[in-house]
């Protein structure tokens, strides 16, 4: 009963601290917008493309770019500052439709298109091929027209009415696509935030909300306690129950406005349960540690970020773990942020079960264990001493 | 002027016998830098690895596996032979990326005139392989069919039908009308690094606007500002001199930042000068926010939850934590509202090799949102010392 008190009078000053709740409540869902929004995984290759004065050919180059499934293409008046978007990165590659390009090839000759990306750009890779097939397949007519011309005689132009018309009478060749596995990536998008959010936030408020401990010690206040009839045990209990009810809170709001707001499906329900279940009380076990360990409550708010940032990029919840280094993925399962991201993988991209993250569960149960142990130890030292 | 800079120093006395300041300046931009370096080290490149299956046998699945093994594309895929149900089976397990696989009766179908598919099995963590893999295939069939409207509209023109294989193979060495080249981009390409380690610098000095709102408020609890007051100081020294250690400070975190993850972790930052207007003006545009989050508070606790908000809003919009190149359109408008987002938008394109003067508009920028800041906390916080 006295852990309850205890309890609601904690949960009550966290109500009031305004600060607080703009880490609990904001900014979680400010992160899961702008993260979600920035790696939509969007299949088209963002493109600039400058038209530097080609004719008719080269808008009709230019339309079929459009036209693309895999390219999303934006115009570019000048050749700089399309230069300019590639550096950045905000374009995956840029394509330089020339001057002259009409003339040249009704003269029968041969045109270069320009491609500009950064060599190492992955996207600018793929979109490459990509241009490159729609540029050949623009081509085609034309060559076609021109071939006519070396072989029949007249002119390109007085041919391409019938490369046209051939072109039409061709007999479809095309790719078939199927995907298949099993990823061992989370989704992208919102689904992608909220789920790195949650494990990061949950642990980050409550390794900062240690400050509150911080602070009662230092103002004295468990002092005052134990001068009433209330035991260590008791205030212990009460303090521990507090953390594992604000990370449930935070673990719980993540959820509802994934869910609500962003449309994320959070999987098996027994096993999301049984997760957050679990992750709340590794991150109430780091939030009390945190509490016995540090000296000032300013300490816990400048270090709980810093930490929690720096375990949450070890565990793989600012970037996936399977494109990191052997050595790095060991270091990131030697946190426990490490399990919690592979599982939500597990429940989120393979639509794993209970069982399938079991063991995954056992082992983070294992850090709340340790983390708790050794912050109700330190705690009841504290009181008692 | 020596009062100014008695304060300043004082100042920066306290500011660096408090460890969190030394921990949040100094040590975690550079344990950060570290792990992202440490975690991206040379992951840079996309290679894959495709099966090539064959089960056609015929004379356009031997020229389709030609075109895999082009030197443009040694660099980009790796091609196994195997066949459908152990590719399948692979690239079902993610050991392979993708698979290209030639149906029975390919060739047969296309020198009958009629369609035909090719497959590609694509692995569902690798869209990219699978979209290199499949533009690849799509080039290839649109050189086949490129060919057959050449032979046709050449017939068609009245060109002699004497010997049509004769004719495609004319039409198969025909140069295209129009060609894809690559051009040379310029300047250099940015890393990862490159753009996270200035992003995590400028983060943590978002900080000092806490703790020096913070300090300001323990300083008027405790009497200090009151006994300044009293003795022949205007109160403008008093400010100035606090504006000042804040400029020392930031600026030697931010410095001390550029010149370890150069040396340390191969960031870039770029020419030393123009790299050093954008320090200035950000560190700048910090005293400004910490004028303005003192004048609008009322106590310590309000200042300092005030300033956690402001740092972690500015950092989320502005791009500290996310690659906002590749964001979409709105988002990369929103950081450019901020000082960060153009302190980052500088070192971009200064470690991608544009010019020093490339420096001058986010500069200035940083500098007009300075000076609003600046006039803001004037405006809200006039007599601050002798409240």
């Amino acid at each position: 009963m006295i852990a309850l008190v205890i309890a609601g009078a904690t949960i009550r000053r966290t109500r009031r601290d305004r600060t607080g709740l703009f880490f609990m409540i904001v900014l979680p869902v400010l992160i899961i917008v702008v993260i979600g929004s920035t790696v939509q995984g969007g299949d088209r290759f963002p493109i600039g493309v400058v038209d530097q004065g080609s004719g008719e050919f080269g808008a009709a180059l230019v339309e079929d770019l459009e036209g693309s499934d895999s390219l999303d293409v934006r115009r570019f008046d000048d050749l700089e500052a399309l230069k300019l978007a590639v550096r950045r990165s905000e374009l995956a590659a840029g394509v330089v439709v020339p001057r002259g390009l009409d003339e040249q090839v009704r003269a029968g000759g041969s045109v270069a298109v320009g491609f500009l990306t950064q060599p190492s750009n992955t996207a600018g890779l793929a979109a490459r091929e990509a241009v490159e097939s729609i540029v050949a397949d623009h081509s085609a007519l034309l060559t076609a027209a021109s071939f006519a011309a070396d072989e029949a005689g007249g002119t390109v132009t007085d041919h391409l009415d019938q490369a046209q018309a051939a072109t039409a009478g061709v007999a479809p060749l095309t790719v078939d696509t199927t995907v298949s596995g099993e990823s061992r990536f989370l989704p992208l998008g919102f689904t992608y935030s909220a789920a790195t959010v949650l494990v990061l936030f949950v642990f980050i408020n409550a390794v900062a909300g240690g400050g509150v401990i911080v602070e009662n010690r230092r103002l004295g206040l468990y002092e005052r306690m134990l001068a009433a009839p209330v035991t260590p045990r008791a205030i212990v209990a009460g303090e521990t129950f507090t953390y594992v009810l604000i990370a449930l809170l935070q673990s719980l709001l993540v959820v509802a406005v994934g869910g609500l707001l962003f449309e994320v499906d959070w999987g098996d329900p027994l096993a999301a349960m049984a997760l957050v279940l679990i992750w709340s009380a590794v991150g109430a076990s780091a939030g009390l540690l945190a509490g016995t360990v540090l000296r000032t409550a300013e300490q816990a708010g400048a270090i709980g970020p810093i930490v929690g940032i720096a375990l949450g990029m070890l565990g793989g919840c600012m970037w996936p773990l399977e494109i990191v280094p052997p050595v790095m993925q060991t270091i990131g399962h030697l946190v426990p942020h490490g399990w919690a991201v592979d599982s939500w993988i597990e429940l989120l991209s393979r639509d794993g079960t209970i069982g399938d993250i079991a063991g995954r569960l056992v082992v983070l149960g294992g850090f709340a264990a340790v983390l708790g142990s050794l912050a109700t130890f330190r705690l009841r030292r504290q009181l008692t001493a | 002027m020596r009062a100014v800079l008695l304060i300043a120093a004082k100042d920066l006395r306290q500011r660096f016998r408090d460890r969190s300041a030394i921990i949040v300046g100094f040590a975690a931009p550079l344990l950060i830098s570290f792990l992202m370096s440490a975690a991206f080290g040379g992951a840079e490149d996309l290679h894959a690895t495709i099966a090539f299956v064959d089960e056609d046998g015929g004379e356009l699945g031997s020229a389709l596996e030609e075109v895999l093994s082009i030197p443009e594309l040694e660099e980009v895929l790796t091609v196994e032979t195997r066949d459908r149900a152990d590719a399948a089976a692979r690239v079902d397990d993610g050991d392979l990326d993708a698979a290209l696989v030639v149906p029975a009766g390919f060739t047969t179908a296309v020198i009958a005139g009629e369609g035909a598919e090719l497959e590609v099995l694509a692995g569902v963590d690798a869209p990219l392989s699978a979209a290199i893999t499949r533009a690849v295939a799509e080039g290839f069939l649109t050189q086949v069919r490129a060919n057959r409207v050449a032979v046709a509209t050449a017939i068609d023109a009245g060109a002699p039908v004497t010997d049509i294989a004769a004719l495609a193979e004319r039409a198969a060495a025909t140069a295209p009308a129009t060609a894809l080249e690559d051009q040379p981009l310029g300047g250099r390409e940015l890393d990862l690094i490159s753009y996270y380690a200035p992003g995590m610098a400028i983060f943590f000095l978002l900080y000092a606007i806490g703790f020096t709102a913070k300090s300001y408020f323990t300083e008027q609890r405790e009497g200090t500002l009151d006994r300044m007051a009293a003795a022949p100081l205007r109160p403008s020294a008093i400010l100035a001199g606090k504006a000042l250690s804040v400029l020392v400070y930031g600026t030697t975190s931010l410095t001390t930042v550029a010149v370890v993850t150069s040396l340390a972790f191969g960031a870039e930052w770029g020419p030393a000068g123009a790299v050093a207007a954008i320090v200035l003006a950000m560190v700048l545009a910090v005293v400004a926010l910490t004028a303005l989050v003192i004048a609008v508070s009322r106590t310590e606790r309000q200042a300092d939850g005030l300033a956690s908000i402001v740092t972690f809003t500015l950092a989320l919009l502005g791009g500290n934590f996310v690659f906002v190149a590749t964001a979409p359109e709105a988002m990369r408008r929103a950081a450019l509202l901020t000082p960060n987002g153009w302190a980052l938008r500088g070192f971009t394109d200064l470690a991608t090799g544009s010019a020093a003067s490339s420096a001058v508009v986010p500069v200035l920028s940083i500098l007009v949102f300075a000076a609003i800041t600046a006039a803001a906390a004037a405006v809200t916080g006039r007599g601050l010392v002798t409240r």
